[in-house]
């Protein structure tokens, strides 16, 4: 089963479009992004730049309105993620307990939706894309 | 430049309301020009917050907190992540986002950190470390 591991750290959705994360709390990181490699179950993990560097578009009358960053009214952001794969939820939330996270933060752990959680003409309409992005039909971990 | 594209989750997604036929077969099509145009990198769907969990760290230790998290407007349904050549080539595909049931939605783009955009706090030891890393992550897929 993969899973995301949703990193929100509180504040940044006010941070600079300039903002670096601390260099001794990457480094802390880098040592738990390495056990989850070593585990086998680290799939792929990205940073985020700041929400102030981004922008939103919503389709009011299905026409889109792009408003750019930071979003006044967020009371939250995401500032990167974990995609792992591992056998139970239980096993995903250990994982994120495991984090060497701060006070500020918060991770949020979801599941990813696999083909096979769809009904049959769900899967049969989403076949194509797998085969063009060059998986098998079954996911990887389903 | 690598792009995340965060498809906010709505009460429909909540539900694990399925998506119509039409809105699944534009979305192939969608998804299918963005792979033939050479941007793809990843496309995910997530299932409802009510499956889901948030950790919280107080004093360093770890809370657990079961969905659903009705609370937040900021939840996430899926992502895409890009590679363009800009924010605005970015923002130019996701205007085109089929939408045939004319429903609200909200897209939020951000930009991936890459090795580059750090400065010297960033030691080369790290480097090769993070490199190493996604070396390791890309050759067991």
């Amino acid at each position: 089963m993969r899973f995301m591991m949703l990193m929100i750290p509180k504040g940044y959705e006010t941070a600079e479009p300039d903002a670096m994360p601390d260099a001794k709390a990457v480094a802390a990181m880098m040592k738990y992004n390495e056990s989850l490699q070593q585990a086998g179950v680290l799939l792929a993990l990205d940073g985020l730049r700041p929400p102030s560097m981004g922008a939103r578009v919503s389709f009011p009358g299905g026409k889109p309105k792009v408003t750019d960053g930071p979003f006044a009214e967020a009371k939250e952001v995401l500032g990167g993620y974990w995609m792992i794969d591992v056998k139970s939820r239980e096993e995903a939330i250990e994982w994120a307990s495991r984090c060497p996270a701060s006070e500020n933060e918060v991770i949020e752990v979801r599941q990813v939706q696999e083909l096979s959680d769809f009904p049959p003409d769900v899967q049969e309409a989403a076949a194509g894309l797998l085969e063009l992005q060059g998986r098998s039909g079954q996911p990887k971990g389903a | 430049m690598k792009f995340m594209i965060i498809m906010k989750a709505d009460k429909n997604t909540e539900a694990g309301v399925m998506p119509s036929e039409q809105v699944l077969t534009e979305m192939g099509k969608f998804n299918e020009e963005l792979v033939n145009a050479g941007i793809m990198l990843a496309g995910e769907g997530l299932h409802p917050s009510s499956k889901g969990a948030r950790v919280k760290f107080s004093g360093g230790k770890p809370t657990v907190t079961d969905g659903p998290f009705a609370e937040t407007k900021e939840l996430i349904a899926g992502f895409w992540l890009w590679e363009v050549k800009s924010k605005e080539e970015a923002l130019e595909w996701v205007k085109r986002i089929p939408n045939p049931d004319g429903t609200d939605f909200e897209v939020e783009i951000r930009q991936v950190f890459a090795a580059e955009d750090f400065g010297p706090e960033f030691t080369p030891e790290a480097r090769e470390q993070e490199e190493r890393l996604r070396a390791q992550i890309a050759s067991k897929q």
